[in-house]
């Protein structure tokens, strides 16, 4: 007959464990448990390896997406090279990412009002090739920052790459900014 | 370096891994000291990383304290090997209080006792296919994503997530909860993201 398997933990109560969000008396149980059970230690090699995989997926540079100033900070730290751009609304900027940039950063600024929900659309060549949505808060200079990864750019011929930053308003869409990116190709040094 | 009885050494219990270290010759339980490191490196990764607030350290304390460990069993100062796990989370509050001289002393005890090989932690817990876990949180919500990017990459904690995101602490919580199975059966179930 086979013991039942303890259900005491689960990844989820594990994660809260991890990211420091248990109380001291409860993460100090946390530990007195975890360090004699086996079924729960599975759990715990199960999110260990998840959260290693997410370090290095994020230090990859392939994840892209919506990110603040402490994930550039980490990224930079762990020797990420991130090339930044910053964008007023309506801006042309000459664009281009040298053969080693790992990640580009947008700061796309503009007047976000009271918007919760952001949707970031990229066009090339009049092709949406990136749309993404998200209750994202801008910082408090007023711009929220995207990654892309530099090797997406490098792979672009000399083109425009436009980006539409919308919030959904009255039943509609408000435009926050319109941004152009003069992509002038792969720079060598 | 760990060798074929590696696989014959899942059934065995902590304490009998614990008895065999403390038992046999340098050189000759390199199987088990690969086997108690598997099973334990974990979880102390996880305690280094609530106490330490950083995924570098945690790593580096993972290997301290296995290596520590080992070192207390070789010289017979595991008094209650069937109490293995409570020795070694003794072992990690210590040396997390203790961070910085960890350092200076992981070499001098890695060249005394464990092959060099075993710095490397085992395939079980390192080698999650990179693009496939970037592919899995590329398909997470942004602010999903974003919350656990925060929590385990950038090793920010809730509340000074909370701030950034203009959400409640508790809700930080509950966005990482949702994210993380979701992320979890993607990875390791296979889902399609």
């Amino acid at each position: 007959m086979t013991a039942p398997e303890c259900g005491r933990m689960s990844l989820v109560d594990l994660s809260d464990y991890a990211a420091g969000d248990l109380p001291e008396a409860e993460a100090a149980a946390v530990e007195e448990h975890l360090f004699a059970c086996t079924d729960c230690a599975r759990r715990a090699a199960e999110l260990d390896a998840l959260v290693r995989g997410i370090r290095s997926a994020a230090r990859s540079a392939e994840v892209g997406g919506f990110v603040t100033d402490d994930i550039l900070n980490r990224l930079a730290r762990d020797g990420v090279r991130v090339r930044t751009f910053t964008l007023l609304p309506g801006a042309i900027v000459p664009c281009a990412v040298w053969d080693d940039d790992d990640v580009m950063a947008l700061r796309l600024r503009g007047d976000f009002g009271d918007a919760s929900e952001i949707t970031l659309s990229q066009r090339v060549a009049g092709a949406e090739v990136v749309r993404a949505t998200g209750q994202i808060a801008p910082s408090p200079n007023g711009e929220v920052i995207h990654a892309v990864p530099a090797g997406w750019i490098r792979q672009l011929p000399v083109v425009d790459v436009e980006i539409l930053l919308t919030t959904p308003e009255s039943g509609g869409e408000r435009e926050i900014g319109r941004y152009t990116l003069a992509h002038g190709g792969t720079m060598h040094r | 370096m760990p060798d074929a009885r590696a696989s014959s050494l899942d059934a065995v219990t902590d304490e009998a891994l614990a008895r065999a270290i403390a038992a046999g010759a340098a050189g000759s339980t390199d199987a088990e000291e690969a086997e108690l490191y598997r099973r334990f490196a974990p979880r102390v990764r996880l305690y280094g990383r609530r106490h330490l607030h950083d995924g570098a350290s945690a790593d580096d304390l993972a290997q301290d304290v296995l290596l520590r460990t080992i070192e207390r069993l070789r010289a017979g100062e595991v008094r209650r090997p069937e109490e293995i796990g409570s020795f070694i989370l003794g072992t990690s509050r210590m040396m997390a209080h203790g961070e910085r001289r960890v350092a200076r002393r992981r070499d001098a005890l890695a060249a005394r006792f464990m092959d060099r090989s075993m710095e490397t932690p085992p395939p079980s817990a390192a080698a999650l296919d990179a693009p496939r876990v970037a592919e899995c949180l590329h398909a997470l919500p942004e602010r999903d994503r974003l919350v656990v990017l925060l929590t385990f990459y950038a090793d920010r904690e809730a509340p000074r997530i909370a701030e950034d995101l203009r959400v409640k602490p508790g809700a930080v919580r509950a966005i990482r909860h949702r994210a993380m199975t979701r992320l979890r059966d993607c990875v390791l179930g296979g889902a399609r993201p």
